[in-house]
């Protein structure tokens, strides 16, 4: 039988060509429009790290103004951490991991002749940064504790400055000149895309991660450039990059691993209690106030979902509306059309359940046809976004395979719904008044 | 009143003619009750569409109330229709969306009366077929006869010098199409000319005049 | 019998279409809940495109065209950043095309610079007014291309040189207008000139001079105008040059001035080579792809609606044409019959344009509470009320005329 509906559902296609097609386009146009912004919308909203996203936790202390708040939203905290505090908390090692972090730069300059220096993006870190994050390597591994503690110039590569500098071969143990100074490799990392990339998204939650991870200690005897966001709320007592570095000024971020509730709670009370001490040397001068996000949390807080992407999703579905309800007006028109050989079917015995079957499966090949479509539109305009915002979206401006079965579903459940009150109808024929008047 | 001469009509298609009407020739007078009957085919649909200025024609002339009605443009025959013409139609053509009063209201709307003397007529005609009381009904709620009979009443309110009839009882049964029958009789009574196309030739018989038509020709009976 | 009588004033049958649609409401509810969303669809794009095309307009206050900037890195033990700057400029300054070149920390409009608090009094206590910093020496408002409207420039003797993690500031500031209007809302700006104003809560600094205009990196600030002048070269070991070129020499000069410092020093390397062009158009790409999607969504918006009007009113006629055979039997003109449908029409769209209306509006407190986007001009209800209206006519007048065309012999017929 139900093939046979099919069978019907196409017969009707091919008498009505024009109004099915409106249908289908309608549909297509309006799947097409929310299927690229839900997209753009879901992969902002993406969780980068699944496995653990709920075990890792960027931490906030109000270290700001006595005067004012860090912003005028009530409970807003700093969004970075003092370096002072950062390195504090971090050699105090009361988390499964932690790690201090910030973003700076430097010229390396590979030795021989034929390639030229170039300017490299780093990630400044703790050894537990590529444990916490799992951090996949392709050569070598994490420097050691040891090495953050006594500020070893060893230097870990992304893939592709491994593959720059050294084409690519295993450069565990050489020798790589950064910022003027000799470090060693000791690890070369796996293509690592993190997206959002979310520990740091205040500067930028969808660059590229970086190319070189080197100890965080580092930064203070290399006097290393702050590429990141950094914000003052009083100017440093002294001049120099150290007082810079011990002032009050926000520019680095800070993570821990906590794996269960009760090592969280203890965090927090940790938290608390360096913060009172801290009071107690004339630091934090607003009222106690710290904070631990889990990844999903701080991606919410620090808005990673741009706001144009959100409103461009509403407006799509208020668009898909339109065509839904251009849909239910053609499918009215249709069916009353059809309403003669509805009538005939009745008077030769139809059951109502009969027909309302035979015009359910009619709508619903009309919005699958439309849903795929709508797929192939999806594609247009998310190549219409690439070219729109440039490079930096395309790993947002991609259709997986979830994504694919959402736009059908969608397709399918919406053109249906559009399809119940026309089938209602249609299936409300009185057989006699139809056969009348042939 | 109606004087045709010559009138031909010929349908075209891309293989054949169709000489619908030849040589039509036909005078009608004031207060005359003509029925015209024929074999299908024979022209009569062809030759009432003609007369009631429905279609145009390819030869011949045709004068109606003493005015050549030959080649007048579209919006002319709209209005002489309005003004002139009553049309009773074998299937009612009533619209369904209207109830009886704006069913009657339609070519009064179109002659352009304004409210009160379109609300005087619609109830002075519903009254003489003895649906006043139920002109805000839909159409679909009355039986075949009574359907007819506000179309008749819409045919009269703007009280035209000519009713044009095609099967008025084509679809009724007998007791009904008597009753409607003797309605138009007692139109025709009051002076409104009556051109009756039917193949019933019991119906044709109660008219005055009969003519037949063959072969898109007249021959009088 | 009544000859025709004085015909009355045209005829819109406006009782019987409403008695007719209310038996048919779905459809007509259809049609006016498309055009009515469609309506608040189109308004509040049409409002967004207006306004973040107003933000793309505003005068940036350099020279768009003819302005590029780029950054020296200095590697290597023996790099001189002072010594380095101040041959560069030399150069540059000297190259022929070149109107001024100086050294600076930031960009207008590249999105990245410094910011900082002026206040008007001394004290941690009293409020800061927000301004963007510019660190450049006596060329600066020639580079920069602004007007000096009260006060004077700096004197080459004023200009400083800032170090890395130094907290004092200079004694001496130029700021724009706005800014100054911001600092001293009573007075009138060109008498900030010979203010004290203070930086870093009680540094002072004497305002020597007013420009008219000139925008902070951060396109999307709310103060974009709050900018002031410090009188500094820095010896950061990336120095930010920014040119201004002759009319037509920016393009030239690029390439030219890329050469000629890489070759000058090979302890450093040039980065970020760039003109102030198309870094807006890279700090507005945003606003750019949202007026394209917008506008794009809009017109097929429109053609979806039009089209479903077409649709359903060509269905309508299809369904009524022994009726409109009729009515043109009983004496409507085509024009009558035109008009009966595009009258049905307008009748329609006037619920679903005051509906969109008042959809519109609520639209437009949504997306101000969630967006912060500024309140709708009520202009805009109208207009676009209007444009509505005349998209269903004009969508419904192909199948009116397809109903005009209905023979009035199509009565006579038995379907």
């Amino acid at each position: 039988m139900f093939n046979y509906y099919i069978k019907l559902a196409f017969k009707s296609f091919k008498r009505n060509p024009i109004l099915s097609l409106l249908m289908v386009t309608a549909i297509a146009l309006g799947i097409g429009a929310s299927m690229t912004t839900i997209t753009v919308n879901y992969l902002m909203s993406a969780n980068p790290i699944p496995h653990k996203s709920e075990q890792l936790f960027h931490i906030q202390v109000d270290s700001w103004d006595p005067n004012n708040p860090f912003n005028d939203d009530d409970d807003a905290l700093p969004n970075q951490l003092t370096w002072t505090d950062a390195t504090n908390l971090t050699h105090a090692k009361k988390a499964l991991r932690q790690s201090a972090m910030s973003m700076s730069g430097a010229i390396i300059e590979p030795q021989g002749s034929e390639s030229k220096p170039f300017e490299a993006s780093i990630r400044l870190a703790y050894t537990d940064f590529f444990a916490m994050f799992d951090v996949p390597f392709l050569y070598g591994g994490p420097w050691d504790n040891n090495s953050d503690s006594n500020r070893e110039q060893v230097v870990v590569l992304s893939k592709r400055t491994n593959e720059s500098v050294f084409g690519g071969e295993n450069s565990i143990g050489k020798d790589i000149v950064i910022a003027g100074r000799h470090f060693q490799v000791v690890g070369v990392i796996d293509t690592w895309e993190v997206m959002p990339k979310f520990y740091d998204v205040n500067n930028g939650p969808f660059n590229e991660t970086e190319e070189l991870f080197m100890p965080f200690s580092l930064k203070e005897d290399l006097e290393l450039p702050n590429w990141g966001n950094n914000s003052c709320w009083k100017s440093p007592d002294g001049e120099g990059y150290a007082a810079f570095l011990r002032s009050e000024c926000i520019n680095t971020q800070m993570w821990v691993e906590l794996p269960n509730a009760q090592a969280e709670a203890d965090y927090l009370d940790f938290l608390n209690n360096y913060v009172r001490s801290q009071k107690e040397l004339g630091r934090f001068p607003r009222p106690l106030h710290n904070r631990l996000n889990d990844v999903m949390e701080w991606m919410e807080r620090q808005e990673v979902v741009e706001e144009d992407a959100k409103m461009m999703m509403w407006l799509s579905f208020m668009f898909l509306l339109v065509c839904l309800l251009n849909t239910i007006g053609l499918l009215l028109a249709k069916f009353t059309g059809k309403s003669s050989e509805i009538g005939l079917r009745l008077a030769v015995g139809a059951s109502k359940a009969d027909v309302f079957k035979q015009h359910i499966v009619e709508t619903a090949c009309i919005g699958l046809v439309g849903g795929v479509a709508g797929l192939g539109l999806t594609l247009v305009g998310l190549q219409g976004i690439k070219s729109l915002y440039g490079d930096f979206v395309d790993d947002l401006a991609t259709l997986d395979a979830s994504m694919i079965v959402v736009a059908l579903v969608i397709a399918l459940v919406s053109s249906i719904a559009a399809g119940l009150y026309p089938t209602w109808r249609a299936c409300n024929i009185s057989p006699a008044s139809q056969l009348k008047n042939q | 009143m109606l004087k045709m001469t010559d009138v031909k009509k010929v349908f075209r298609t891309d293989l054949v003619e169709t000489h619908a009407l030849k040589d039509f020739n036909l005078q009608v007078g004031e207060g005359d009750f003509v029925a015209v009957t024929g074999p299908s085919g024979s022209g009569k649909t062809t030759f009432l569409n003609i007369a009631g200025l429905l279609e145009t024609f390819d030869g011949g002339t045709y004068e109606l109330d003493g005015q050549d009605v030959s080649n007048l443009n579209d919006k002319h025959r709209s209005q002489l229709r309005n003004e002139k013409i009553g049309f009773i139609f074998q299937g009612f053509n009533l619209i369904p969306d209207l109830n009886l009063f704006d069913n009657v209201d339609v070519p009064l709307r179109y002659r352009g009366f304004n409210s009160a003397e379109r609300k005087k007529r619609i109830e002075n005609s519903l009254e003489m077929v003895g649906l006043a009381q139920r002109m805000k009904h839909l159409p679909s709620q009355l039986s075949g006869g009574q359907q007819q009979r506000v179309a008749i009443a819409r045919a009269l309110a703007g009280e035209p010098r000519f009713l044009l009839a095609d099967e008025p009882t084509g679809n009724l049964d007998t007791k009904m199409a008597n009753s409607v029958m003797e309605l138009l009789k007692t139109i025709n009574d009051a002076g409104t000319t009556i051109i009756m196309v039917t193949h019933d030739a019991d119906l044709a018989k109660q008219a005055r005049r009969n003519i037949y038509v063959r072969d898109g020709q007249v021959s009088e009976l | 019998m009544k000859q025709s009588q004085p015909q009355t004033s045209t005829n819109w049958e406006l009782g019987p279409i409403l008695r007719a649609m209310l038996r048919n409401k779905v459809g007509a509810i259809l049609i006016a809940l498309q055009i009515a969303i469609t309506m608040t669809i189109i308004v509040n794009s049409v409002y967004i495109i207006v306004e973040r095309n107003k933000d793309m307009q505003r005068d940036s206050g350099i020279d768009n065209e003819n302005s590029f900037y780029l950054t020296s890195v200095g590697f290597g033990e023996n790099f001189n950043v002072p010594n380095t700057v101040e041959e560069d400029l030399t150069m540059l300054r000297a190259l022929p095309g070149v109107i001024d070149a100086i050294q600076t920390n930031a960009v207008p409009n590249s999105n990245s610079g410094w910011s900082m608090g002026l206040k008007t009094q001394s004290g941690v206590e009293h409020d800061a007014v927000g301004t963007a910093v510019y660190m450049v020496d006596d060329h600066g408002v020639n580079a920069l291309d602004v007007e000096i409207i009260a006060g004077e420039n700096f004197a080459p003797s004023d200009i400083s040189l800032r170090t890395v993690g130094q907290v004092d500031w200079p004694n001496k500031t130029i700021i724009t207008k706005a800014m100054a209007e911001n600092l001293f809302p009573d007075i009138n700006y060109a008498d900030v000139v010979g203010k004290t104003v203070y930086i870093n809560d009680i540094d002072p600094m004497v305002v020597v001079g007013i420009i008219d205009k000139l925008q902070a990196p951060w396109v999307n600030w709310s103060n974009v105008e709050n900018v002031m002048l410090s009188p500094e070269r820095q010896s950061f070991k990336g120095s930010r040059y920014f040119i201004r070129t002759e009319p037509g020499m920016r393009d030239t000069l690029m390439n030219q001035v890329e050469e000629l410092l890489a070759n000058s020093n090979n302890q450093r390397l040039i980065k970020g080579m760039r003109s102030i062009e198309e870094t807006r158009e890279r700090s507005y790409r945003g606003h750019t792809a949202m007026i394209k999607i917008l506008t794009t969504v809009m017109v097929i918006l429109t053609i979806v609606t039009a089209l479903g009007i077409v649709g359903l009113a060509s269905f309508s006629v299809n369904q009524r044409k022994k009726q409109i055979g009729t009515r043109r039997a009983l004496g409507a003109t085509q024009g009558t019959i035109i008009r009966y449908f595009m009258f049905e029409n307008f009748l329609i769209s006037s619920i679903g344009v005051l509906l969109g209306a008042v959809l519109t509006v609520i639209l437009n407190v949504i997306l101000v509470n969630a967006f912060g986007l500024d309140r709708l001009d009520w202009f805009y209800i109208p207009i676009g009320m209007l444009v509505l209206w005349l998209v269903g006519q004009a969508a419904v007048f192909g199948p009116a005329k397809k109903a005009a065309n209905i023979p009035p012999a199509l009565a006579t017929r038995t379907v």
